[in-house]
Protein backbone atom coordinates (compact mmCIF):
# COMPACT_ATOMS: atom_id res chain seq x y z
CA UNK A 1 0.00 0.00 0.00
CA UNK A 2 2.83 2.48 0.49
CA UNK A 3 4.08 1.89 -2.36
CA UNK A 4 0.59 2.73 -3.95
CA UNK A 5 0.78 5.85 -2.09
CA UNK A 6 4.54 6.66 -3.70
CA UNK A 7 3.69 6.00 -7.02
CA UNK A 8 0.78 8.67 -6.39
CA UNK A 9 2.08 10.87 -4.68
CA UNK A 10 5.39 11.90 -6.38
CA UNK A 11 3.68 12.61 -10.08
CA UNK A 12 1.56 15.22 -8.00
CA UNK A 13 4.59 16.73 -6.40
CA UNK A 14 6.05 17.10 -9.53
CA UNK A 15 2.70 18.27 -10.81
CA UNK A 16 2.67 20.68 -8.20
CA UNK A 17 6.63 21.67 -9.17
CA UNK A 18 5.28 22.57 -12.37
CA UNK A 19 2.27 24.81 -11.32
CA UNK A 20 4.39 26.59 -9.16
CA UNK A 21 6.97 27.25 -11.38
CA UNK A 22 4.04 28.90 -13.60
CA UNK A 23 2.91 30.99 -10.73
CA UNK A 24 6.03 32.44 -9.86
CA UNK A 25 7.33 33.15 -13.74
CA UNK A 26 4.11 35.03 -14.20
CA UNK A 27 4.44 36.80 -10.72
CA UNK A 28 8.17 37.81 -11.15
CA UNK A 29 8.22 38.97 -14.76
CA UNK A 30 4.74 40.80 -14.37
CA UNK A 31 3.29 38.57 -17.22
CA UNK A 32 0.25 40.40 -18.37
CA UNK A 33 -2.96 38.58 -17.83
CA UNK A 34 -4.37 38.84 -21.10
CA UNK A 35 -0.95 36.56 -21.81
CA UNK A 36 -0.84 34.04 -19.40
CA UNK A 37 -3.16 33.83 -16.58
CA UNK A 38 -1.97 32.50 -13.15
CA UNK A 39 -2.29 28.30 -13.44
CA UNK A 40 -5.47 28.65 -10.38
CA UNK A 41 -7.09 31.14 -12.96
CA UNK A 42 -6.95 28.72 -15.88
CA UNK A 43 -8.29 26.24 -13.41
CA UNK A 44 -11.28 28.22 -12.80
CA UNK A 45 -12.05 28.88 -16.28
CA UNK A 46 -12.34 25.33 -16.67
CA UNK A 47 -14.91 25.27 -13.60
CA UNK A 48 -16.71 28.36 -14.41
CA UNK A 49 -17.73 26.76 -18.10
CA UNK A 50 -17.59 23.04 -16.92
CA UNK A 51 -21.09 22.78 -18.47
CA UNK A 52 -20.12 24.18 -21.61
CA UNK A 53 -17.04 22.13 -21.87
CA UNK A 54 -18.33 18.88 -20.73
CA UNK A 55 -19.94 17.94 -23.99
CA UNK A 56 -16.99 18.98 -26.45
CA UNK A 57 -14.35 16.92 -23.53
CA UNK A 58 -16.85 14.34 -24.58
CA UNK A 59 -16.69 14.63 -28.28
CA UNK A 60 -12.50 14.50 -28.14
CA UNK A 61 -12.80 11.12 -25.83
CA UNK A 62 -14.92 9.63 -28.28
CA UNK A 63 -12.54 10.45 -31.24
CA UNK A 64 -9.69 9.53 -29.26
CA UNK A 65 -10.95 6.34 -27.99
CA UNK A 66 -12.01 5.11 -31.21
CA UNK A 67 -9.01 6.15 -32.95
CA UNK A 68 -6.90 4.47 -30.76
CA UNK A 69 -8.89 0.99 -30.69
CA UNK A 70 -8.90 1.31 -34.92
CA UNK A 71 -5.04 2.04 -34.74
CA UNK A 72 -4.71 -0.44 -32.47
CA UNK A 73 -5.70 -3.44 -34.09
CA UNK A 74 -4.62 -2.38 -37.46
CA UNK A 75 -0.95 -1.86 -36.10
CA UNK A 76 -1.10 -5.37 -34.29
CA UNK A 77 -2.54 -6.92 -37.53
CA UNK A 78 -0.29 -4.88 -40.35
CA UNK A 79 2.59 -6.06 -37.54
CA UNK A 80 1.73 -9.52 -37.46
CA UNK A 81 1.45 -9.93 -41.13
CA UNK A 82 4.55 -7.99 -42.27
CA UNK A 83 6.79 -9.98 -39.51
CA UNK A 84 5.16 -13.37 -40.96
CA UNK A 85 5.60 -12.31 -44.60
CA UNK A 86 8.51 -11.02 -46.22
CA UNK A 87 6.91 -9.70 -49.30
CA UNK A 88 4.71 -8.24 -47.74
CA UNK A 89 6.66 -6.21 -45.11
CA UNK A 90 9.15 -5.12 -47.95
CA UNK A 91 5.91 -3.61 -49.68
CA UNK A 92 4.74 -2.23 -47.19
CA UNK A 93 7.60 -0.37 -44.95
CA UNK A 94 8.24 2.44 -47.31
CA UNK A 95 4.57 3.02 -47.38
CA UNK A 96 4.52 2.88 -43.33
CA UNK A 97 7.23 5.76 -43.11
CA UNK A 98 5.95 7.94 -46.01
CA UNK A 99 2.22 7.95 -43.91
CA UNK A 100 4.13 9.35 -40.95
CA UNK A 101 5.63 11.87 -43.35
CA UNK A 102 3.04 13.37 -44.21
CA UNK A 103 2.11 16.46 -41.56
CA UNK A 104 -1.19 15.67 -39.93
CA UNK A 105 -2.25 18.90 -40.71
CA UNK A 106 -2.28 18.42 -43.88
CA UNK A 107 -3.54 15.47 -44.13
CA UNK A 108 -7.09 16.37 -42.02
CA UNK A 109 -7.75 18.48 -44.80
CA UNK A 110 -7.98 16.15 -47.68
CA UNK A 111 -9.71 13.69 -45.76
CA UNK A 112 -12.58 16.00 -44.60
CA UNK A 113 -13.11 16.53 -48.17
CA UNK A 114 -13.42 13.01 -48.50
CA UNK A 115 -14.95 12.28 -45.40
CA UNK A 116 -17.09 15.08 -44.66
CA UNK A 117 -17.53 17.44 -41.16
CA UNK A 118 -18.51 14.25 -39.22
CA UNK A 119 -16.53 12.23 -36.60
CA UNK A 120 -14.84 9.57 -38.88
CA UNK A 121 -11.96 12.19 -40.56
CA UNK A 122 -11.09 12.73 -36.67
CA UNK A 123 -11.01 8.66 -35.68
CA UNK A 124 -8.93 7.92 -39.09
CA UNK A 125 -6.53 10.75 -37.98
CA UNK A 126 -5.52 9.80 -34.71
CA UNK A 127 -5.99 5.89 -35.90
CA UNK A 128 -3.56 7.19 -38.53
CA UNK A 129 -0.89 8.11 -35.52
CA UNK A 130 -1.53 5.19 -33.76
CA UNK A 131 -1.09 2.51 -35.82
CA UNK A 132 2.84 3.12 -36.62
CA UNK A 133 4.34 2.88 -33.18
CA UNK A 134 2.40 -0.26 -32.73
CA UNK A 135 3.35 -1.75 -36.03
CA UNK A 136 6.93 -1.29 -35.97
CA UNK A 137 7.34 -2.12 -32.41
CA UNK A 138 5.14 -5.56 -33.26
CA UNK A 139 7.38 -6.36 -36.13
CA UNK A 140 10.30 -5.74 -34.27
CA UNK A 141 9.74 -7.69 -31.38
CA UNK A 142 8.36 -10.97 -33.57
CA UNK A 143 11.49 -10.72 -35.36
CA UNK A 144 13.39 -10.82 -32.09
CA UNK A 145 11.58 -13.56 -30.14
CA UNK A 146 13.78 -16.29 -28.69
CA UNK A 147 14.81 -18.51 -31.20
CA UNK A 148 15.00 -21.44 -28.44
CA UNK A 149 11.39 -21.19 -27.36
CA UNK A 150 10.53 -21.23 -30.83
CA UNK A 151 13.01 -24.12 -31.16
CA UNK A 152 11.04 -25.83 -28.02
CA UNK A 153 7.82 -25.49 -29.69
CA UNK A 154 8.73 -27.16 -32.82
CA UNK A 155 10.32 -30.13 -30.46
CA UNK A 156 6.72 -30.70 -29.07
CA UNK A 157 5.28 -29.99 -32.31
CA UNK A 158 3.38 -27.13 -32.01
CA UNK A 159 1.09 -25.72 -34.32
CA UNK A 160 1.76 -22.25 -35.91
CA UNK A 161 -1.52 -21.19 -34.30
CA UNK A 162 -0.21 -21.71 -31.10
CA UNK A 163 2.94 -21.37 -31.09
CA UNK A 164 1.57 -18.08 -31.63
CA UNK A 165 -0.60 -17.29 -28.92
CA UNK A 166 1.90 -19.52 -26.11
CA UNK A 167 5.08 -17.63 -27.29
CA UNK A 168 5.32 -14.97 -29.73
CA UNK A 169 2.51 -13.23 -28.24
CA UNK A 170 3.64 -12.83 -25.20
CA UNK A 171 6.79 -12.96 -25.59
CA UNK A 172 6.25 -9.47 -27.46
CA UNK A 173 4.14 -7.75 -24.63
CA UNK A 174 6.43 -5.45 -23.84
CA UNK A 175 7.22 -3.77 -27.05
CA UNK A 176 3.56 -4.16 -27.78
CA UNK A 177 2.37 -2.13 -24.89
CA UNK A 178 5.14 0.56 -25.61
CA UNK A 179 3.74 1.30 -28.68
CA UNK A 180 0.42 1.17 -27.51
CA UNK A 181 1.48 3.73 -25.22
CA UNK A 182 3.33 6.11 -27.57
CA UNK A 183 -0.17 5.89 -29.57
CA UNK A 184 -1.85 6.56 -26.74
CA UNK A 185 -0.15 9.90 -26.04
CA UNK A 186 -0.30 11.70 -29.32
CA UNK A 187 -3.56 10.13 -30.13
CA UNK A 188 -5.33 13.13 -28.30
CA UNK A 189 -2.85 15.60 -30.54
CA UNK A 190 -4.44 14.20 -33.38
CA UNK A 191 -8.03 14.27 -32.60
CA UNK A 192 -7.32 18.29 -31.66
CA UNK A 193 -5.88 18.56 -35.17
CA UNK A 194 -8.36 17.10 -36.49
CA UNK A 195 -11.16 19.03 -34.41
CA UNK A 196 -9.19 21.74 -35.38
CA UNK A 197 -9.37 21.80 -39.43
CA UNK A 198 -12.77 19.27 -39.77
CA UNK A 199 -15.38 20.97 -37.64
CA UNK A 200 -18.11 23.44 -37.49
CA UNK A 201 -18.35 24.50 -34.39
CA UNK A 202 -18.81 22.19 -31.16
CA UNK A 203 -15.89 21.01 -30.45
CA UNK A 204 -12.68 21.65 -27.49
CA UNK A 205 -10.31 23.14 -30.48
CA UNK A 206 -12.65 25.30 -31.91
CA UNK A 207 -14.06 26.38 -27.93
CA UNK A 208 -10.03 27.22 -27.45
CA UNK A 209 -9.97 29.50 -30.80
CA UNK A 210 -13.19 31.29 -29.73
CA UNK A 211 -11.74 32.11 -26.39
CA UNK A 212 -8.48 33.13 -28.22
CA UNK A 213 -10.14 35.31 -30.17
CA UNK A 214 -12.30 36.96 -27.74
CA UNK A 215 -9.07 37.25 -25.37
CA UNK A 216 -10.49 34.89 -22.75
CA UNK A 217 -6.93 34.22 -21.71
CA UNK A 218 -8.11 32.03 -18.67
CA UNK A 219 -10.17 30.41 -20.81
CA UNK A 220 -7.46 29.54 -23.24
CA UNK A 221 -5.03 28.09 -21.18
CA UNK A 222 -7.82 26.05 -19.11
CA UNK A 223 -8.54 24.34 -22.67
CA UNK A 224 -4.48 23.44 -22.78
CA UNK A 225 -4.85 21.69 -19.57
CA UNK A 226 -8.23 19.85 -19.74
CA UNK A 227 -6.51 18.33 -23.27
CA UNK A 228 -3.45 17.58 -21.86
CA UNK A 229 -5.48 15.68 -18.99
CA UNK A 230 -7.14 13.59 -21.34
CA UNK A 231 -4.08 12.89 -22.92
CA UNK A 232 -2.47 12.03 -20.09
CA UNK A 233 -5.86 9.75 -18.58
CA UNK A 234 -5.47 8.17 -21.70
CA UNK A 235 -2.09 7.13 -20.95
CA UNK A 236 -2.42 5.74 -17.54
CA UNK A 237 -5.50 3.68 -19.01
CA UNK A 238 -2.92 2.01 -21.62
CA UNK A 239 -0.19 1.37 -18.88
CA UNK A 240 -2.98 0.00 -16.20
CA UNK A 241 -4.41 -2.18 -18.79
CA UNK A 242 -0.65 -3.55 -19.45
CA UNK A 243 -0.20 -3.55 -15.74
CA UNK A 244 -3.28 -6.01 -15.38
CA UNK A 245 -2.11 -8.29 -18.49
CA UNK A 246 1.36 -7.97 -17.76
CA UNK A 247 1.95 -9.27 -13.97
CA UNK A 248 4.89 -11.44 -14.35
CA UNK A 249 6.58 -7.84 -14.70
CA UNK A 250 5.93 -6.86 -11.40
CA UNK A 251 5.26 -10.24 -8.99
CA UNK A 252 7.36 -12.38 -8.07
CA UNK A 253 4.03 -14.70 -7.05
CA UNK A 254 1.32 -14.88 -9.55
CA UNK A 255 -2.52 -14.45 -7.42
CA UNK A 256 -4.05 -17.64 -6.78
CA UNK A 257 -5.81 -18.36 -9.60
CA UNK A 258 -9.44 -18.95 -8.98
CA UNK A 259 -10.15 -22.51 -9.29
CA UNK A 260 -13.41 -24.22 -11.30
CA UNK A 261 -14.41 -26.08 -8.16
CA UNK A 262 -13.46 -23.73 -5.05
CA UNK A 263 -14.56 -26.15 -2.19
CA UNK A 264 -12.75 -28.71 -3.04
CA UNK A 265 -9.75 -26.32 -3.06
CA UNK A 266 -10.29 -24.76 0.19
CA UNK B 1 19.55 -55.33 -29.84
CA UNK B 2 16.87 -54.57 -31.24
CA UNK B 3 15.56 -53.31 -28.39
CA UNK B 4 17.19 -50.37 -28.75
CA UNK B 5 14.90 -47.58 -28.48
CA UNK B 6 17.22 -44.75 -29.93
CA UNK B 7 19.09 -45.93 -33.06
CA UNK B 8 21.26 -43.31 -35.07
CA UNK B 9 22.31 -44.90 -38.16
CA UNK B 10 25.41 -42.69 -40.02
CA UNK B 11 23.93 -39.18 -39.00
CA UNK B 12 26.26 -36.50 -40.58
CA UNK B 13 25.66 -32.53 -41.18
CA UNK B 14 26.96 -30.17 -43.03
CA UNK B 15 26.76 -26.56 -42.18
CA UNK B 16 27.67 -24.29 -45.23
CA UNK B 17 30.56 -26.63 -46.39
CA UNK B 18 31.71 -27.10 -43.40
CA UNK B 19 31.20 -30.56 -41.66
CA UNK B 20 30.27 -30.36 -37.95
CA UNK B 21 29.09 -33.65 -37.75
CA UNK B 22 31.23 -36.74 -39.04
CA UNK B 23 28.92 -39.72 -39.73
CA UNK B 24 27.66 -40.93 -36.73
CA UNK B 25 25.91 -44.28 -34.88
CA UNK B 26 25.24 -44.83 -31.75
CA UNK B 27 22.40 -47.06 -30.10
CA UNK B 28 20.68 -46.11 -26.75
CA UNK B 29 18.52 -49.61 -24.79
CA UNK B 30 15.60 -48.75 -23.48
CA UNK B 31 16.12 -47.91 -19.86
CA UNK B 32 19.07 -47.22 -20.01
CA UNK B 33 21.04 -43.82 -18.94
CA UNK B 34 23.68 -42.61 -22.13
CA UNK B 35 26.62 -39.88 -21.58
CA UNK B 36 27.80 -37.98 -24.15
CA UNK B 37 31.33 -36.02 -23.22
CA UNK B 38 33.59 -34.52 -26.06
CA UNK B 39 34.95 -31.14 -26.95
CA UNK B 40 33.41 -27.76 -27.05
CA UNK B 41 31.73 -27.43 -30.89
CA UNK B 42 32.22 -31.11 -31.41
CA UNK B 43 28.49 -31.21 -32.68
CA UNK B 44 26.88 -32.67 -29.73
CA UNK B 45 23.89 -29.89 -29.33
CA UNK B 46 23.54 -30.48 -33.49
CA UNK B 47 23.38 -34.34 -33.17
CA UNK B 48 20.35 -33.92 -30.29
CA UNK B 49 18.67 -31.10 -32.78
CA UNK B 50 18.67 -33.54 -35.65
CA UNK B 51 17.74 -36.56 -33.18
CA UNK B 52 14.48 -34.10 -31.83
CA UNK B 53 13.55 -33.38 -35.48
CA UNK B 54 14.75 -29.44 -35.33
CA UNK B 55 18.10 -29.83 -38.32
CA UNK B 56 17.87 -32.24 -41.24
CA UNK B 57 20.62 -33.93 -41.46
CA UNK B 58 22.83 -34.50 -44.58
CA UNK B 59 21.24 -37.24 -46.65
CA UNK B 60 22.09 -40.79 -46.25
CA UNK B 61 21.44 -41.54 -42.37
CA UNK B 62 18.58 -42.57 -40.38
CA UNK B 63 17.60 -41.48 -36.82
CA UNK B 64 14.90 -44.51 -35.38
CA UNK B 65 12.61 -44.50 -32.46
CA UNK B 66 11.40 -47.40 -31.22
CA UNK B 67 11.95 -49.11 -34.44
CA UNK B 68 10.21 -46.41 -36.79
CA UNK B 69 12.50 -43.38 -39.38
CA UNK B 70 11.49 -40.10 -37.22
CA UNK B 71 13.71 -37.78 -39.68
CA UNK B 72 12.18 -34.91 -40.31
CA UNK B 73 8.78 -35.40 -37.63
CA UNK B 74 8.91 -33.72 -34.18
CA UNK B 75 7.20 -34.64 -31.56
CA UNK B 76 9.08 -37.58 -30.32
CA UNK B 77 11.17 -36.81 -27.71
CA UNK B 78 11.46 -35.12 -24.91
CA UNK B 79 14.23 -32.43 -24.98
CA UNK B 80 15.46 -30.19 -22.17
CA UNK B 81 17.68 -27.70 -24.37
CA UNK B 82 21.46 -26.31 -23.23
CA UNK B 83 19.53 -23.37 -21.51
CA UNK B 84 15.83 -23.94 -18.97
CA UNK B 85 14.03 -21.55 -21.66
CA UNK B 86 11.40 -21.07 -19.04
CA UNK B 87 8.87 -19.23 -20.44
CA UNK B 88 9.13 -15.80 -18.04
CA UNK B 89 4.80 -15.08 -18.39
CA UNK B 90 3.64 -18.48 -16.85
CA UNK B 91 4.12 -19.71 -13.41
CA UNK B 92 5.94 -23.38 -12.33
CA UNK B 93 2.84 -25.14 -12.66
CA UNK B 94 2.03 -23.38 -15.91
CA UNK B 95 5.40 -24.00 -17.03
CA UNK B 96 5.44 -27.60 -16.44
CA UNK B 97 2.00 -27.71 -18.23
CA UNK B 98 3.89 -25.91 -21.34
CA UNK B 99 3.58 -28.85 -23.64
CA UNK B 100 0.18 -29.50 -23.34
CA UNK B 101 -0.12 -26.06 -24.08
CA UNK B 102 1.51 -25.95 -27.01
CA UNK B 103 -0.17 -28.84 -28.80
CA UNK B 104 -3.90 -29.28 -27.18
CA UNK B 105 -5.97 -27.49 -24.56
CA UNK B 106 -4.66 -28.29 -21.01
CA UNK B 107 -6.41 -30.46 -18.66
CA UNK B 108 -7.66 -30.52 -15.05
CA UNK B 109 -5.66 -33.79 -15.21
CA UNK B 110 -2.40 -32.16 -16.28
CA UNK B 111 -2.74 -29.53 -14.25
CA UNK B 112 -2.96 -31.90 -11.45
CA UNK B 113 0.00 -33.95 -12.75
CA UNK B 114 2.03 -30.69 -12.86
CA UNK B 115 1.09 -30.38 -8.97
CA UNK B 116 1.88 -33.35 -8.09
CA UNK B 117 5.14 -33.69 -9.95
CA UNK B 118 6.57 -30.54 -8.33
CA UNK B 119 5.48 -31.51 -4.90
CA UNK B 120 7.13 -35.07 -4.77
CA UNK B 121 10.13 -32.88 -6.33
CA UNK B 122 10.34 -30.35 -4.03
CA UNK B 123 8.93 -27.52 -5.69
CA UNK B 124 4.83 -27.72 -4.09
CA UNK B 125 5.37 -24.72 -2.40
CA UNK B 126 6.86 -22.46 -5.78
CA UNK B 127 4.06 -23.86 -8.18
CA UNK B 128 1.97 -20.01 -8.20
CA UNK B 129 6.10 -18.46 -8.60
CA UNK B 130 7.26 -17.01 -11.84
CA UNK B 131 10.52 -18.24 -13.19
CA UNK B 132 12.70 -15.05 -12.23
CA UNK B 133 12.09 -16.01 -8.44
CA UNK B 134 13.47 -19.20 -8.58
CA UNK B 135 17.10 -19.88 -7.99
CA UNK B 136 18.92 -21.64 -11.10
CA UNK B 137 18.90 -25.39 -9.88
CA UNK B 138 14.73 -24.85 -9.14
CA UNK B 139 14.69 -23.37 -12.57
CA UNK B 140 16.56 -26.82 -14.33
CA UNK B 141 14.26 -28.84 -12.13
CA UNK B 142 11.15 -27.07 -13.48
CA UNK B 143 12.48 -27.25 -17.25
CA UNK B 144 12.91 -30.99 -16.20
CA UNK B 145 9.45 -31.64 -15.00
CA UNK B 146 7.95 -30.11 -18.37
CA UNK B 147 10.55 -32.42 -20.09
CA UNK B 148 9.16 -35.74 -18.24
CA UNK B 149 5.64 -34.57 -18.39
CA UNK B 150 5.71 -34.73 -22.19
CA UNK B 151 5.61 -38.21 -21.76
CA UNK B 152 7.98 -39.51 -24.33
CA UNK B 153 10.26 -42.35 -23.15
CA UNK B 154 13.57 -40.75 -24.27
CA UNK B 155 14.97 -37.94 -23.03
CA UNK B 156 17.54 -36.12 -24.05
CA UNK B 157 19.49 -33.79 -21.63
CA UNK B 158 21.52 -30.98 -23.28
CA UNK B 159 24.25 -29.88 -20.35
CA UNK B 160 21.40 -29.39 -18.11
CA UNK B 161 23.53 -28.74 -15.09
CA UNK B 162 26.52 -26.81 -16.81
CA UNK B 163 25.44 -23.61 -15.35
CA UNK B 164 25.24 -24.69 -11.87
CA UNK B 165 27.91 -24.46 -9.21
CA UNK B 166 29.63 -27.30 -7.88
CA UNK B 167 27.17 -27.96 -4.84
CA UNK B 168 23.72 -27.62 -6.64
CA UNK B 169 24.69 -29.66 -9.66
CA UNK B 170 25.81 -32.47 -6.98
CA UNK B 171 22.81 -32.07 -5.13
CA UNK B 172 20.56 -31.73 -9.50
CA UNK B 173 22.58 -35.13 -10.41
CA UNK B 174 21.54 -36.88 -7.31
CA UNK B 175 17.62 -35.69 -7.78
CA UNK B 176 18.31 -36.56 -11.57
CA UNK B 177 19.18 -40.17 -10.37
CA UNK B 178 16.35 -40.77 -8.60
CA UNK B 179 13.76 -39.46 -10.74
CA UNK B 180 14.95 -41.62 -13.67
CA UNK B 181 14.82 -44.59 -11.16
CA UNK B 182 11.25 -43.77 -10.53
CA UNK B 183 10.11 -43.02 -13.82
CA UNK B 184 11.68 -45.27 -15.87
CA UNK B 185 12.81 -43.20 -18.61
CA UNK B 186 15.98 -43.47 -21.19
CA UNK B 187 18.22 -40.60 -20.94
CA UNK B 188 20.61 -39.31 -23.56
CA UNK B 189 22.93 -36.71 -21.89
CA UNK B 190 25.69 -34.30 -22.75
CA UNK B 191 28.14 -32.83 -20.51
CA UNK B 192 31.36 -31.77 -19.99
CA UNK B 193 31.93 -32.97 -17.23
CA UNK B 194 33.78 -36.64 -17.07
CA UNK B 195 32.86 -36.97 -13.17
CA UNK B 196 29.04 -36.35 -13.90
CA UNK B 197 29.28 -38.58 -16.94
CA UNK B 198 30.17 -41.15 -15.22
CA UNK B 199 28.37 -40.95 -11.93
CA UNK B 200 24.76 -41.11 -13.85
CA UNK B 201 25.75 -42.98 -16.74
CA UNK B 202 25.47 -46.73 -18.03
CA UNK B 203 27.44 -45.47 -21.20
CA UNK B 204 29.76 -43.38 -21.86
CA UNK B 205 29.71 -42.26 -25.64
CA UNK B 206 33.36 -39.97 -25.83
CA UNK B 207 33.25 -38.18 -29.34
CA UNK B 208 36.24 -36.47 -31.27
CA UNK B 209 36.77 -32.78 -32.24
CA UNK B 210 35.07 -31.66 -35.24
CA UNK B 211 33.73 -32.70 -37.33
CA UNK B 212 32.40 -35.07 -34.32
CA UNK B 213 32.13 -38.85 -34.25
CA UNK B 214 31.86 -41.27 -31.86
CA UNK B 215 35.49 -42.79 -31.06
CA UNK B 216 34.71 -44.93 -28.10
CA UNK B 217 31.29 -46.33 -26.56
CA UNK B 218 32.72 -47.61 -22.75
CA UNK B 219 30.44 -49.52 -20.49
CA UNK B 220 30.42 -48.00 -16.72
CA UNK B 221 29.72 -50.85 -14.45
CA UNK B 222 29.33 -49.15 -11.51
CA UNK B 223 27.13 -51.11 -9.22
CA UNK B 224 23.89 -49.34 -8.32
CA UNK B 225 22.17 -46.70 -6.52
CA UNK B 226 25.36 -44.38 -6.31
CA UNK B 227 26.21 -42.40 -3.44
CA UNK B 228 29.12 -39.54 -3.80
CA UNK B 229 31.56 -42.13 -2.56
CA UNK B 230 31.94 -43.69 -5.85
CA UNK B 231 33.76 -40.64 -6.92
CA UNK B 232 36.72 -42.67 -4.80
CA UNK B 233 36.33 -46.20 -6.59
CA UNK B 234 39.28 -47.11 -7.95
CA UNK B 235 36.70 -48.55 -11.45
CA UNK B 236 35.73 -44.79 -10.95
CA UNK B 237 39.13 -43.56 -11.43
CA UNK B 238 40.31 -45.61 -13.82
CA UNK B 239 37.32 -45.31 -16.22
CA UNK B 240 37.69 -41.22 -15.36
CA UNK B 241 41.58 -41.26 -16.68
CA UNK B 242 40.43 -43.42 -19.85
CA UNK B 243 38.17 -40.78 -20.58
CA UNK B 244 40.06 -37.98 -20.25
CA UNK B 245 42.89 -39.44 -22.43
CA UNK B 246 40.73 -40.20 -25.32
CA UNK B 247 39.36 -36.81 -24.90
CA UNK B 248 43.01 -35.19 -23.93
CA UNK B 249 44.72 -37.08 -26.79
CA UNK B 250 42.49 -35.90 -29.42
CA UNK B 251 42.12 -32.44 -28.37
CA UNK B 252 45.80 -31.86 -29.02
CA UNK B 253 46.15 -34.01 -32.26
N1 LIG C 1 22.82 -23.43 -37.60
C1 LIG C 1 24.17 -23.49 -37.72
N2 LIG C 1 24.77 -22.93 -38.79
C2 LIG C 1 26.11 -22.98 -38.94
N3 LIG C 1 26.94 -23.55 -38.05
C3 LIG C 1 26.40 -24.12 -36.96
C4 LIG C 1 24.99 -24.11 -36.74
N4 LIG C 1 24.73 -24.75 -35.56
C5 LIG C 1 25.93 -25.13 -35.09
N5 LIG C 1 26.94 -24.76 -35.92
C6 LIG C 1 28.36 -25.04 -35.73
O1 LIG C 1 28.49 -26.41 -35.56
C7 LIG C 1 29.48 -26.71 -34.59
C8 LIG C 1 28.93 -27.64 -33.56
O2 LIG C 1 27.95 -26.99 -32.81
P1 LIG C 1 27.22 -27.69 -31.59
O3 LIG C 1 26.36 -26.66 -30.95
O4 LIG C 1 26.57 -28.93 -32.05
O5 LIG C 1 28.46 -28.05 -30.66
P2 LIG C 1 28.45 -28.70 -29.21
O6 LIG C 1 29.23 -29.95 -29.30
O7 LIG C 1 27.09 -28.78 -28.67
O8 LIG C 1 29.30 -27.62 -28.39
P3 LIG C 1 29.13 -27.16 -26.87
O9 LIG C 1 29.69 -28.26 -26.07
O10 LIG C 1 29.96 -25.93 -26.80
O11 LIG C 1 27.68 -26.93 -26.61
C9 LIG C 1 29.96 -25.37 -34.03
O12 LIG C 1 31.19 -25.06 -34.61
C10 LIG C 1 28.90 -24.40 -34.47
O13 LIG C 1 29.48 -23.15 -34.73
MG1 LIG D 1 26.02 -27.77 -27.20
Amino acid sequence: MKKTLRSVLIPLISIGIVGLIWQLVIVGFHVQPYVAPKPWDAVMAVIQNWGLLWPLVLGTIRETVYGFFFGAILGVVLGVVMSKLELIRRLVYPLLVLSQAVPIIALASPLVLILGFSVTPKIVIVAWIVFFPVTVNVVDGLTHVDQDLLNLARVYGASSWRTFTQIELPGISTPLFSGLKIGATYAVGGAIIAELVGSTGSSLAFYQEHASANLQTPAVYGTTLVMTVIGIGWFLLVAGVEMLLTPWQRRNVARRRRVARPAADQ
Amino acid sequence: MSSALLDVDAIAKTFAGTTVLAPTSLRVEEGSFVSIVGPSGCGKSTLFNIIAGLLVPDSGGDVRVSGSSVLGLSGHVGYMLQKDLLVPWRTVEDNITMVARLTRRVSDDDRREARDIATRYGLGEFLNHYPKALSGGMRQRVAFMRTLVAHQPLLLLDEPFGALDAQTRLEMQSWLLNVWRETGRTVLFITHDVDESIFLSDRILVMSPRPGRVVADLPNTLARPRELDVLTDPQFIELKSTIMHLLHSRESA
